[in-house]
């Protein structure tokens, strides 16, 4: 830093929500000391020590919340539906562009930090080293490298198979040993061709070989779960975040498994419900509609879209009611769903019962703590990592307003989201 | 374009360069049409068909001029200083990552055209792979893929060595089959660790071998010369461009040599001096000297900078006089030198010798014949595509004017550049002294 720049931002808005679930404080106030927060409270309490250099931001009638986490994001994805197996066609160098173009567009639109669940071969770390260079920008970034999956199982395309206990093993240590900051599991099929979405993957045994070395180098494992008991397999295995968590028989019927939810409950562990890429689609769909009407087949997908997203909505408000933390994480920019809309996953949440105070925290510490960075980032305390977004409104009353961004600050840097080169 | 197929864009400014050596044009217009240039010429005299939609660009006080074109460009490089043996340990992603944040900085000066001169491996390729799918963002790219070189040669790290005419034809084909669009060669060593820079490289029938097979598929060919049997060679071997064109002997002495100058341009070989990337590393020590002052190593190393600058440009002034085709192409990201700031060669093109305007054509319709791609752009007339840039004053009287891009056409879209402040912190500035 250099010595004309002050240490000190003094950052003051109409309420500032600290993401811990506080009730939101009007006129509130945030000191940055260079990276860190140095102080969160009301307007009158907070001030720069006497006589240091500060740079003041007043945002009237604004609020400042933790910079959002999105905790499952896949930066290589294009949101152009072309599936995952054709994604995989392109070189890595081309995939790395595209990764750091969706990095750019998610930190722009508010998120300070990712947890990426599978890309190709090294292209994830290879923006991490460029980002660390300073040749693009981007949120902070925990990172898996590849999913770890089965023999022509989900995402398996993008580098890492293994079969028996000693393999799982193997892999995982060689993805720690390249940098990864967890380990994905797909742990279910998924939109994988050759993969079957309604059937695990792995066996129990290989999954506890995950998730014992993982454990052992004090990190965390998450699993792609599109069908019951690939949820079953991973609870006992010792699972730490489950993602998409559908409730669906191996004859694809949808049926609400409570025991399941109870466990998921019982063990602590988070769920990524990744509801916002249904509801991308329904809202782009309606959008459609009203504008220039739909074709037949377009009104089949919109109806199609409507019921399996009510019925995953309906799901998570009973895995709610049961006692399961939810952490929220848009899996752009998988399928249709491109990356700068992770508000769809929060607007979910809403949808789906929660408060807008409550999807804030789901969007925000809760999300953090499923990534295990919540020492860092996540909630605005003295201490923790200067990331912060600036929304017009109230998004503790209207969960819309997180749309409307009007400031990012990551460590403590304000970022200049004009900066396109 | 099916949404465009009826769209025109109207441009109007104060004062318009065609870049094709046309005299300048009060009250100019250009009127675009999907990609392409529809007219050009007074305002009063341009004009849609009657009942298209048009959608007016007015810049009063401005002159709209073509895109400018940089001959040579290291997309991979950072211009921090770092050597190219350095540069080339990166892993491949990280350097196209670098490329693409350099073609949106060179892009957004007012560069809608490069030729680039050494990158590693499949590095440009795939950028320009991903801005034709809408990835990324850069200007028009005439891509060699890699240097060819001799064992050890300069740049061979790079990814491209030969020795003896068969393995380099086969080079020449193998890089025209990746998607080069001309080759480019370095005939004598350079600031590579294992080259030597006073010496050639090449034996003139490997040189011979690859423009030969360049030419046969209609790609020119440009050779890296920093000594004087270098250009002797490639002239041998029928090279388009000499590039750096370094008038030393073997011994290290400078020794203009006017017949080989006379030879340039008796062949009709583009010449492309490279002036700024040494001045660049003038900067950077005089920054330090101002900062915190030199070793006496340092201040040695100053003044022969200093002193080699100015025999540069006394044989870049001669070859200027004797009417060899002299072009603008930066070098930059090389050194010390940093994409988005083209300008700079241009200024000391005319500092040289040439006069403002002649430094536009330089870097305008001139740099566009050298590359062959003057069929496409590199002046504003019909036909061409739409790459355009609007700037502040009248480059024509004072090429320093060029650093005062408003706006950036490229193929008849308007480049959005970010904030200005954005694009502002890409130029390199000049010591206070
Ligand atoms: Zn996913
Ligand atoms: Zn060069």
């Amino acid at each position: 830093m250099s010595e004309t720049q002050p240490a000190f931002k003094l950052i003051r808005a109409a309420r500032v929500i600290d993401g811990t679930g506080s009730p939101a404080l009007e006129r509130g106030a945030v000191l940055l000391e260079g990276d860190r927060i140095r102080a969160v409270g009301s307007e009158e309490s907070i001030a720069a020590p006497e006589g240091a250099p500060v740079e003041e931001f007043n945002y009237e009638n604004k609020t400042v919340i933790p910079g959002l986490v999105d905790c499952h994001v896949h930066l290589i994805g294009m949101g152009d539906g072309r599936a995952g197996d054709e994604l995989t066609t392109l070189p890595d160098e081309v995939l790395t562009l595209q990764a750091a173009r969706n990095a750019r567009t998610h930190l722009f639109s508010g998120v300070t930090t990712v947890r990426d669940c599978g890309a190709k071969n090294q292209t994830t770390f290879r923006l991490r080293q460029a980002m660390e260079m300073g040749i693009t920008p981007g949120p902070r970034m925990v990172l898996a490298g590849r999913p770890v999956a089965i023999v022509g199982g989900h995402l398996s395309y993008f580098g890492v198979q293994a079969t028996g206990p000693d393999e799982c093993r193997a892999a995982v240590r060689q993805l720690i040993k390249e940098g990864a900051d967890y380990i994905k599991i797909t742990a279910t099929g998924g939109s994988t061709r050759t993969s079957f979405a309604l059937r695990p993957s792995f066996t129990v045994e290989e999954l506890k070989a995950i998730c014992d070395e993982v454990h052992k180098f004090g990190k965390h494992a998450a699993a792609h779960c599109a069908s019951s008991q690939g949820m079953s397999n991973v609870l006992e295995a010792g699972i730490d975040t489950i993602i998409h968590a559908v409730h669906r028989e191996p004859d694809g019927t949808s049926k609400f498994r409570p025991e399941i939810a109870e466990r998921i409950a019982r063990q602590g562990v988070f769920v990524n419900a990744t509801l916002g890429g249904g509801r991308n689609r329904v809202v782009t769909l309606e959008k459609k509609m009203q504008a220039e009407g739909l074709s037949e087949q377009e009104q089949e997908e919109l109806d199609q879209m409507r019921r399996a997203h009510q019925q995953r909505l309906d799901d998570f408000a009973k895995m709610r009611e049961l006692g399961v933390q939810m952490a929220a994480g848009s899996d752009s920019a998988w399928g249709k769903y491109k990356m700068g809309g992770f508000q769809h996953e929060t607007d979910s949440h809403v949808a789906g019962g929660m408060t807008p105070m409550e999807a804030i925290v789901a969007a925000t510490a809760d999300s953090a703590r499923s990534c295990w960075v919540q020492d860092s980032v996540g909630t605005l305390e003295a201490g923790k990592q200067a990331d912060l977004v600036v929304v017009d409104g109230d998004p503790s009353q209207d969960i819309g307003a997180l749309w409307d961004v009007a400031d990012v600050f990551l460590a403590g840097d304000r970022v200049d989201r004009g900066n396109f080169v | 374009m099916p949404e465009n197929a009826q769209h025109y864009k109207l441009l109007t400014g104060a004062r318009l360069i065609d870049g094709a050596g046309g005299p300048l044009i009060d009250n100019g217009a250009v009127l675009v049409h999907g990609s392409r240039i529809a007219a050009v010429g007074p305002a009063s005299t341009v004009s849609a068909p009657d009942g298209a939609s048009v959608e007016r660009f007015d810049f009063p006080g401005k002159t709209i001029m073509p895109g400018m074109v940089d001959c040579h460009t290291h997309h991979n490089g950072f211009g921090d200083g770092r050597s190219g043996d350095d540069l080339s340990t990166l892993p491949d992603e990280v350097l196209t990552l670098q490329s693409a944040r350099n073609a949106r900085a060179s892009l957004f000066s007012g560069v809608t055209s490069i030729r680039e001169n050494g990158p590693k491996n499949f590095t440009m390729f795939r950028l320009r792979d991903a801005v034709n799918q809408g990835i990324a963002v850069g200007p028009r790219m005439v891509l060699c893929g890699r240097p060819v070189a001799i064992i050890g040669g300069h740049m061979g790290y790079f990814g491209s060595v030969a020795t003896g005419p068969v393995e380099a034809r086969a080079t020449t084909r193998q890089l025209i089959k990746e998607g080069a669009d001309y080759i480019k060669i370095t005939a004598t060593g350079g600031s590579t660790r294992t080259s030597f820079p006073l010496r050639p490289s090449f034996e003139v029938d490997e040189l011979k071998a690859i423009t030969e097979e360049a030419h046969k598929f209609g790609k020119l060919t440009a050779a890296h010369c920093v000594s004087t049997q270098g250009t002797v060679n490639s002239l041998e071997a029928g090279v388009d461009m000499i590039i750096h064109c370094v008038f030393k002997e073997a011994d290290g002495s400078d020794v203009f040599r006017p017949e080989v100058a006379e030879r340039i341009g008796r062949q009709g070989a583009y010449v492309n001096p490279t002036l700024h990337v040494g001045r660049s590393r003038i900067w950077v020590m005089q920054h330090k000297k101002e900062r915190e002052g030199l070793t006496p190593e340092e201040q040695q190393h100053l003044d022969a900078g200093l002193r080699n600058l100015e025999t540069r440009m006394e044989d870049c002034r001669r070859m200027q006089e004797m009417g060899l085709r002299v072009i603008t192409g930066s070098d930059s990201s090389w050194g010390d030198y940093q994409l988005g700031n083209t300008v700079y060669e241009a200024e000391l093109l005319v500092a040289s010798g040439y006069s403002a305007m002649k430094g536009v054509l330089s870097v305008t319709g001139e740099a566009a014949k050298a590359l062959g791609i003057d069929d496409v752009t590199g002046t504003l007339e019909p036909g061409k595509e739409a790459d355009i840039i609007v700037v502040d004053g009248n480059p024509a009287d004072d090429i320093n004017a060029l650093w005062n891009v408003n706006e950036v056409f490229l193929a008849g879209r308007r480049v959005d550049r970010g904030s200005p402040e954005s694009v502002e912190a890409n130029r390199q500035m000049p010591p206070r002294g």
